[in-house]
């Protein structure tokens, strides 16, 4: 006999059955750019064994990792906190720069060295990304303008000014290079190889925003404005001030990514220096399902093929080769995401004895 | 006389434009249509008239071919016709005229008119549409702007482009859904024009309606629909309001008076707990939606508000509960005078709010039951000691609410939005019962539910009457005001036409006051 299947939409997945989805997402990912990489006359194996002992065979390549995290860990923060609050913050990759251009500011021209420093250079970081999103928190809270094409466009203001000040006014008239800023005297101590404090920091200030929202009365008030204003206004919540206030908070973490970057791995402010961190925080966060314990896992994730791609390259693939393998797992994740809310169910045909 | 010459009389014999025999329709549990007859003449204009839930829009949707009928016959112009789809109920010369309209509000008039439509030109330019548009608009006497975007629109020129876009499909039934709700007196004076020439060249209108007195002065004949059966069809001129509001309301009513009072329970307060002074809130549109009421609710009474849905009541609830403040008047709780509208504060001090649509306002359906459970009580013991959110204690709170609301909940982390809209309703009503010590504002507290929930959610108001709160209840039920109710006001257009004691009371008169007339005559 047979017997026909039907398929069925859940409600809500089960946290089992999407992390199986994401795993097989990966796997078919890898099988595929393995065919491909095969096709092209390489031997995939062998790649993927360079790419694993690069990446986990040495402390060096441990060391990269850690260091290529943080950025990632705090942008995809950042989109995830607005998401927490409704909104969606695009121009992480702007706060960034603003944050990493303040911190610069502080870092260059007040004189002196040490602990005051940098934690001078830390606010400023904060205060430069959460006053990049000012602007277009302003605009949503009071106009309801969509925070989607403000914060974007504010992106590339930040990104020209940061080319701006780095080639010109600000650029290192000592050395050869005249498209960044000269070295700053401060910056974040390392704690394990090129691996310096920002990296605790990030994690511990996602799982503080976490615990933040889970375990406290504004937790549980931004929850529910994010998720429905109006259900927050009869319930009395300021939906406003809150919006105000976690979207400053978006931007301000975005800012000390660029702070920490600047500070801790490049010491210097140059242009295109945030390599698309801003962007990417938004691929770590959707990974993450908006949740900032789950942007610590996203975000190792997102390094970890981001410095495949490194290390693929070295081997002589093409960035476009290594971009398309990239993309080709996130894209399969979406699917492997969306996919886990659906269950098939067999039934028997009528009439089966 | 102009209207004379004007009206046209179909000669005998004539078939019926529109013939509806024995319709049926059934939803789960609901029977919203059965054994309706309706004819409709060439020339007149049909009025239907009924309460909320009487079965007039799924009546038109038949006839319009967004449901089917479950059973029944509809026969246009002599012959029998199915329709599968709004499509073909066009075709058949039947165009509807929806209360919320369905225009792009982004497109011009023009473009609107000649949306999805077999006979605009396969290329078009501008201009050619819009001078296709102003000859229709000059051959149907609707004064439009084609060029115009419709957001730029008033409402009034919104509905006269809804109808030219019926009119143009050649339609020869027009059907209005509560068309003046949405106008200014002199807008209506100017479409009942438009209907009269519409009708006198032998096309005709159904004209859906609650209010008594433009029934009266638009319609030819009228038919009153109650409960989804067809009670009556008259000749409008043999009528009068006082006859139709009988027909509209003058059900049985099946008394089930909760009105007597234990020997333990509270009695009515001297003074009044919440008071509406001279109280207006502006609607969206510029008029008022809710004007200069004044109102007294004492504790242990059970004020009740009776209308249409529609009529001021979803404001009138949120300015009592602080949702919303008053652009003018004063709302009085306790003796204070609350001057701005802060819901947290009207909570903290004990009024309870089940909203109108609490499944919009009242949830947020992403989020867990839990966090939809304490929506009131999070931010103090024993969920939040010391301000520490503790997920644990508010699942223990839900569990409690849960299981007082009687409902059956498999995982308090699984979003609210799983479960069925009854339960979400019982979770909301328990959870803004715990909270109403002094005030419940219950908005359509019935709505939605089976009858043995009903009667759970209505004994658990009355216990909380008993208990010496003031409940507000709004209701469009009437059995359920009069068996609960110890006075009852009457909404129209955003006014309190009368408040009454619910003391051998004259249903009627309710009637009269719900379509806009008191008992004397005088129209609002």
């Amino acid at each position: 006999m047979f017997s026909s299947f039907r398929i069925q939409r859940l409600p809500s997945s089960h946290p089992g059955i999407a992390l199986a989805a994401r795993l097989a997402a990966i796997v078919i990912a890898l099988v595929v750019a393995g065919v491909g990489i095969a096709l092209a006359g390489m031997n995939p194996f062998d790649l993927g064994a360079r790419v694993i002992t690069a990446s986990f065979g040495s402390s060096f390549g441990m060391e990269d990792l850690g260091v290529l995290v943080i950025p990632l860990i705090l942008t995809g923060l950042a989109v995830a906190v607005g998401q927490q609050v409704g909104a969606w913050n695009i121009g992480a990759e702007g706060q960034f720069y603003a944050g990493a251009f303040a911190a610069s500011a502080v870092g260059l021209f007040v004189p002196g060295e040490g602990p005051l420093i940098l934690i001078l250079m830390f606010v400023a970081g904060l205060v430069g990304g959460a006053a990049w999103i000012l602007i277009p928190t302003l605009a949503r809270a009071y106009a309801n303008v969509n925070e989607l094409i403000t914060t974007l466009l504010l992106n590339f203001v930040a990104t020209l000014l940061v080319y701006y000040v780095a080639t010109g006014p600000w650029r290192d008239r000592s050395g050869m290079a005249n498209s960044a800023t000269p070295p700053l005297s401060t910056s974040v101590p390392e704690f394990w190889g090129i691996v310096h404090w920002g990296f605790p920091i990030a994690i511990g200030l996602a799982i503080l925003v976490g615990a933040a929202l889970a375990f406290s009365r504004w937790g549980y008030e931004v929850r529910l404005v994010g998720s429905n204003p109006s259900a927050a206004k009869y319930a009395g919540i300021p939906v406003r001030k809150h919006l105000i206030m976690v979207m400053l908070l978006s931007g301000a973490i975005a800012g000390l990514a660029g702070m920490l970057e600047i500070a801790g791995t490049v010491h210097r402010l140059q242009g295109g220096i945030s390599n698309n961190f801003g962007y990417l925080g938004i691929m770590v966060a959707v990974l993450a399902r908006g949740s900032p314990i789950g942007v610590i896992f996203s975000g190792a994730f997102m390094a970890l093929i981001l410095n495949s791609g490194i290390v693929l390259q070295t081997q002589g693939l093409t960035t476009s080769v290594v971009l398309a393998i990239t993309g080709f797992i996130l894209f399969l994740t979406a699917i492997g995401d969306e996919l886990s809310y659906y269950r098939i169910t067999r039934e028997k045909p009528e009439g089966a004895a | 006389m102009t209207e004379a010459e004007k009206s046209f009389t179909p000669p005998p014999g004539t078939a019926p434009i529109v013939q509806l025999k024995g319709i049926a329709k059934y939803f789960p549990g609901v029977i919203a249509n059965e054994d309706v007859d309706l004819e409709v003449m060439p020339g007149e204009i049909h009025a239907l008239l009924g309460e909320n839930g009487a079965g007039k829009s799924t009546l038109m949707n038949i006839l319009t071919g967004i449901y089917q009928a479950d059973a029944g016959e509809i026969i246009i112009d002599g012959y029998r016709q199915e329709f599968a789809s709004p499509v073909q109920a066009i075709a058949a010369g039947i165009g509807m005229v929806h209360q919320h309209f369905k225009l792009v509000q982004a497109f011009t008039v023009a473009e609107n008119i000649h949306l999805g439509w077999d006979e605009t030109p396969k290329r078009a330019s501008k201009s050619v549409l819009e001078s296709r548009t102003e000859d229709l608009a000059k051959r149907y006497n609707l004064a439009t702007r084609p060029g115009a975007t419709v957001s730029d629109l008033s409402t009034g020129e919104q509905q006269r482009v809804e109808i030219l876009r019926v009119l143009a499909r050649r339609a020869r039934l027009l059907i209005l859904d509560e068309p003046t709700a949405v106008l200014t007196p002199a807008e209506a004076r100017e479409l009942f024009r438009a209907l009269r020439d519409f009708v006198a060249e032998g096309n005709a209108v159904i004209f859906i309606s609650h209010k008594l007195d433009e029934v009266m002065e638009i319609s030819d004949r009228v038919s009153i629909l109650r409960g989804g059966r067809k009670i009556a069809t008259r000749d409008t001129r043999n009528c009068n309001a006082h006859m139709l509001a009988n027909l509209m309301v003058g059900r049985e009513i099946v008394l089930a008076d909760m009105r007597g009072r234990g020997p333990h329970a509270a009695p009515i307060s001297k003074d009044p707990v919440l008071v509406l002074d001279d109280v207006c809130v502006a609607s969206g549109t510029g008029g008022n939606a809710l004007d200069q009421v004044n109102l007294k609710l004492h504790a242990g009474e059970i004020l009740g508000i009776a209308g249409v849905a529609g009529n001021g009541q979803r404001e009138l609830s949120q300015v009592l509960t602080g949702v919303k403040a008053a652009s003018s008047g004063k709302v009085i709780v306790d003796g204070t005078h609350m001057k701005s509208a802060n819901a947290k504060i009207f909570a903290d001090f004990g009024i309870g709010h089940i909203p109108e649509d609490r499944l919009h306002s009242g949830l947020a359906p992403a989020l867990s039951i839990t966090t939809n459970a304490v929506m009131r009580e999070y931010d103090q013991a024993p969920v939040s000691p010391h301000g520490i959110y503790n997920p644990r204690s508010a699942t223990r709170l839900a569990r409690e609410i849960a299981e007082a609301a009687e409902v059956m909940i498999p995982d308090y982390g699984m979003p609210v939005r799983n479960l069925s809209g009854g339960n979400q309703q019982r979770l909301v009503a328990r959870r803004e019962m715990r909270i109403a010590d002094k005030v419940l504002v219950a908005a359509y507290p019935s709505r939605g539910l089976d009858v043995g929930a009903i009667n759970t959610m209505l004994r658990y108001i009355v216990e909380l009457r008993d208990a010496g709160a003031g409940v507000v209840l709004i209701s469009e039920e009437l059995e359920e005001l009069l068996n609960l109710s110890d006075r009852i006001a009457v909404l129209y257009e955003g006014k309190v036409m009368g408040v009454v004691e619910n003391d051998n009371l004259d249903i009627e008169e309710i009637g009269l006051l719900m379509g806009g007339r008191t008992k004397a005559g005088e129209v609002a």
